[in-house]
């Protein structure tokens, strides 16, 4: 974990978060913190992450043979003396990270109190929050049945009201599905970077796949698993309708004993499904139930990295 | 063509309109709107799987649940068909209405359950087919003749009553052959019986098969089988008497029973007794039974009761009342005043019970205008000496000495001094062995009456004559004996004698003779008489009589009968009726039906077809109730 000391969250931000998505505590505590990424990407830009590419800083890195038309003043003329053969000084690059900040906006994300797309957009702009004072290039690209109108790549924390303006105008709107807007994500050809789908993974088409494509195209996924509290425990309650917010399909069902029991053990195996999946794949899995305990979470999240 | 045993059992069916309710209407439920339903339906899908039933779909499940409810209705109708019963074959049942076909057993008499089964089989005739009734009682007959039309004998059968005594059911059965000779292939005779009679009863060799179905079961039975009560009268207790019961217990345990007699509402005593297995055991109870004050001797009842309270399953051996000893004493009633030889000749006869009074003691007026309660309350020969009623009384009656115009509806003419006896009816039995030759008679007031049967006439009119009515006879001396030389002449005696002699053997030929259970009534009236008959139960039977003797048809009912005529204010006559067959009051069936040199399969050893699948059909129907219920409780998942 590496970190940076900032004592101040920068001028405007707080302001600029209109629905409070952030709280200038809670940017305090950010401060000093950076985005986890578990392997290194070529950025665009010198930054303060080391890269893949081979680079001007201080570190070495390694050394390659000499090719006519290297620049000469890289020649490790002790190496020379040694082998008596030209060798070039590698250092490492340090550049910027491409943070994607993939936000489900669909309707599921709508319900609860407040809102799981509300706990999302505090998410998304905690992250883009800590990524972009640290220099890191952030994107939002807000998903449904396939990507909504997506905030480009920013840099610098002079973009953090702009982060969070575009999160602040999400609405939940239409169906979920996470491999369409995947699809579309990666016909962009976008930097691999690291891409954090805060969702609440209620995908009849499943979220495995899209992930692992994700994966397959170098980035790194992060899954941040939101849900509202009614849905981790719901109450008996009757004999209800239940209306799914995307969907429409009515299922009639009286939430009784035994019904909340059945319901339980399914959340359960679902959630259990998602964190081991994860673990396999070497995929973040934050959890996230409701706004209460996502400051935490996600601290302990990023003090990981 | 298909009937139904039980048409009733068919409105089950009507369960059909809540339960179409219970599809039609919806439950009403609350919306709520969800994130997602993806977790949700996974979770009803596990709450289905858990269930032991699988889901139908609801209008096949209804459609199911329809067609169950209607088989089940129906079965529960009981529908018979022509089955394996050949069309045009004739059935005759045998019913045996024999006394202890009255046992109870489940809240029914044995003749019920018998009648039951009659009823099933005339409902299930087979086309062309038709049955006839024949009823084994102590004299087979034919009660309803070969017939298809199953209201009809149901009509019959609903007629048939226990006859009390016993059934000559081999005769019956012969009967029924007899009556079957000739008839279609597949012709058969059911004989519907308890078996509980001894004896051995071929089956084959008839002209049909013969089907034995054993109505009841081997059940235990206490009774009386004996009764008598007999005088122990001592000059200090001239009532007494000793009242002698047997008591038979026919199971295969012994019991405790109470023996209890009383007269009225009067206990007499009252004796517990251990009866043996398959034993018998004797009580005599001692008690005084003197005479009412109207003359009658008592009746004693007594009574076999269990320490429960419980009656047995034969309720008709638990009863059972016999006169005492006095009844065989003739009640006489001297009512005027007194003439000494007419009251010395009574008081020497040591089988009358003298009584004296007058007509103004009994309540009765000269004048006409009073009525006879006083004098119908007496059972005897009244001797009217002197005064008499306006009308004569129910009984017989004597008059002496009569005074006034008239003796009840007959004048009386003027007196006539020295009249001179002619002639006398010898043949008549009230002067049987008179000789009134040397009679001398003082003075008559002769009677002239074509009604009257004279029996002593004189130079001046009749001296004696009789009158007969249904309800009694007249005797009228028209003198007074102690102005006559009569008294000192032996006729005196032998003509009241006679007359006591007669009163006693009309008494009894007037009253009902005892006999046994279920045994008819034969009631001495006259001709076109309205009769009213009160069993022992408190019911009410209307006769009217054909002849000179009414035969009334008596429920088979223990007890004391009583049978009013006419003037319903006059004394009842009583019969007496019990039930003291120790072979009929053993429940247990004990007849052999044999083929052959073997025990008939289907007799001794079979049951009635009790149909036991309607049970089944109940628990069908109520299954599908509690399934309905279940489905649709309120907390349910769909």
């Amino acid at each position: 974990m590496s970190s940076e000391a900032r004592r101040d969250p920068g001028p405007g931000v707080a302001e600029d978060s209109g629905a409070g998505l952030l709280r200038p505590e809670f940017i305090r505590r950010l401060a000093r913190l950076r985005v986890l990424a578990r392997r290194r990407f070529a950025g665009t830009a010198g930054g303060a992450r080391r890269s893949t590419r081979r680079g001007s800083s201080a570190e070495f890195a390694d050394h390659r043979p000499y090719y006519p038309g290297d620049d000469t003043r890289r020649i490790d003329w002790n190496a020379y003396a040694r082998l008596e053969e030209l060798v070039l000084r590698l250092y490492v690059a340090e550049e910027d990270l491409c943070l994607y900040l993939f936000v489900d906006s669909s309707r599921s994300m709508g319900v609860g109190t407040p809102s799981k797309l509300h706990v999302a957009k505090r998410i998304a702009a905690a992250l883009g929050y800590v990524a972009l004072t640290g220099s890191e290039r952030v994107s939002v690209v807000p998903f449904g049945a396939g990507i909504r109108r997506p905030l480009p790549p920013v840099r610098g924390k002079g973009k953090v009201g702009a982060l969070l303006r575009h999160l602040d105008a999400l609405e939940p709107d239409g169906a979920t599905d996470l491999d369409q807007a995947v699809g579309e994500f990666l016909a962009r050809r976008p930097r691999p970077g690291v891409v954090a789908v805060i969702s609440d993974l209620l995908d009849p088409g499943g979220y495995q796949r899209p992930l692992e494509r994700l994966g397959s195209a170098r980035h790194e996924p992060a899954v941040f698993h939101v849900l509202d509290g009614a849905e981790v425990n719901p109450e008996a309650g009757g004999d209800l309708v239940l209306v799914d917010s995307e969907s429409g399909s009515r299922v009639d069902v009286s939430l009784d004993a035994r019904a909340i029991r059945a319901y339980r053990g399914r959340l359960t195996a679902f959630l259990e499904g998602a964190e081991s999946w994860a673990k396999r794949r070497g995929v973040s899995y934050v959890r996230l139930f409701g706004e209460a305990a996502f400051e935490e979470a996600l601290l302990e999240y990023l003090r990981g990295a | 063509m298909v009937q139904l045993l039980a048409p009733l059992q068919l409105l089950w069916f009507g369960l059909a309109v809540p339960l179409v309710l219970l599809y039609v209407l919806k439950r009403r439920r609350i919306e709520r709107e969800v994130g997602s339903t993806l977790l949700w339906e996974q979770a009803l899908r596990d709450l289905r799987a858990e269930r032991p039933w699988k889901r139908l779909i609801p209008h096949l499940s209804l459609l199911l649940q329809l067609l169950v409810l209607a088989v089940g209705a129906i079965a529960l109708a009981r529908p018979v068909g022509v089955g394996g019963a050949t069309a045009g074959a004739r059935t005759a049942v045998v019913i045996d209405t024999s006394s202890s076909m009255a046992a109870f057993e489940g809240g029914v008499t044995r003749l019920d359950l018998a009648l039951g089964v009659a009823r099933s089989l005339a409902r299930a005739l087979p086309p062309g087919g038709d049955l006839m009734l024949i009823e084994a009682a102590a004299a087979p007959a034919v009660v309803a003749a070969p017939s298809g039309d199953a209201t009809g004998l149901e009509a019959v059968l609903g007629r048939l009553r226990v006859r009390g005594g016993r059934a000559d059911l081999e005769a019956a059965i012969d009967l029924a052959a007899e009556r079957l000779r000739g008839a279609p292939a597949g012709s058969r005779i059911v004989v519907l019986t308890d078996s509980a009679m001894d004896g051995e009863i071929a089956l084959d060799g008839r002209s049909a098969p013969v089907e034995v179905q054993r109505v009841g079961t081997d059940v235990p039975n206490d009774a009386i089988v004996a009764v008598d009560v007999r005088s122990r009268a001592t000059d200090e207790h001239p009532d007494r008497a000793d009242i002698f019961v047997r008591i038979h217990r026919f199971a295969g345990d012994p019991a405790d029973v109470f023996v209890t007699a009383s007269v009225g509402d009067e206990t007499l005593a009252s004796r517990r007794i251990t009866v043996a297995a398959n034993g018998a055991e004797s009580v005599v109870l001692t008690a005084d039974l003197p005479p009412g004050p109207d003359g009658r001797a008592p009746l004693v009842r007594v009574v076999l009761g269990r320490p429960d309270g419980v009656p047995d399953a034969f309720p008709l051996d638990d009863v059972a009342v016999v006169p005492s000893p006095a009844a065989g004493r003739l009640p006489v009633f001297l009512i005027g005043a007194p003439i000494p030889a007419v009251e010395r000749v009574f008081r020497t006869d040591p089988e009358v019970e003298l009584f004296a009074t007058t007509l103004a003691a009994l309540g009765a007026g000269t004048d006409g205008s009073d009525g006879l309660e006083g004098l119908d309350g007496l059972d005897g020969l009244l001797v009217f000496l002197g005064d008499t009623p306006p009308s004569p009384p129910s009984g017989d009656s004597l008059v002496v000495a009569p005074t006034g115009d008239a003796v009840f509806d007959l004048a009386l003419g003027e007196e006539r001094a020295s009249p001179q006896i002619i002639t006398w009816d010898e043949n008549d039995p009230l002067l049987r062995f008179v000789e009134l030759s040397d009679v001398h008679i003082g003075a008559l007031r002769p009677i002239e009456s074509p009604a009257a049967r004279t029996l002593v006439s004189t130079d001046h009119g009749p001296a004696i004559v009789a009158i007969s009515r249904a309800v009694g006879e007249t005797t009228l001396v028209a003198f007074d004996p102690m102005a006559s030389d009569w008294p000192r002449d032996p006729s005196f005696v032998v003509f009241f004698r006679n007359v006591i002699e007669r009163a006693r053997t009309r008494r009894a030929a007037g009253g009902i003779a005892p006999g046994a259970v279920g045994e008819a009534l034969r009631v001495p009236v006259s001709a076109g008489q309205a009769l009213e008959v009160t069993t022992p139960s408190g019911r009410t039977l209307s006769v009217t009589a054909r002849g000179e003797l009414a035969v009334v048809a008596v429920p088979a009912e223990a007890g004391v009968f009583e049978v009013r005529a006419g003037d319903q204010t006059l004394q009842p006559l009583l019969a007496l009726r019990n039930h003291l067959d120790p072979e009929e009051s053993d429940l247990r069936a004990r007849a052999r039906f044999v083929v052959g040199d073997r025990e008939a399969v289907g007799a001794t050893a079979a049951v009635e077809r009790a149909e036991s699948w309607p049970w089944f059909a109940g628990a069908l129907i109520l299954l599908l109730l509690f399934e309905m219920l279940w489905a649709t409780r309120k907390g349910a998942v769909t």
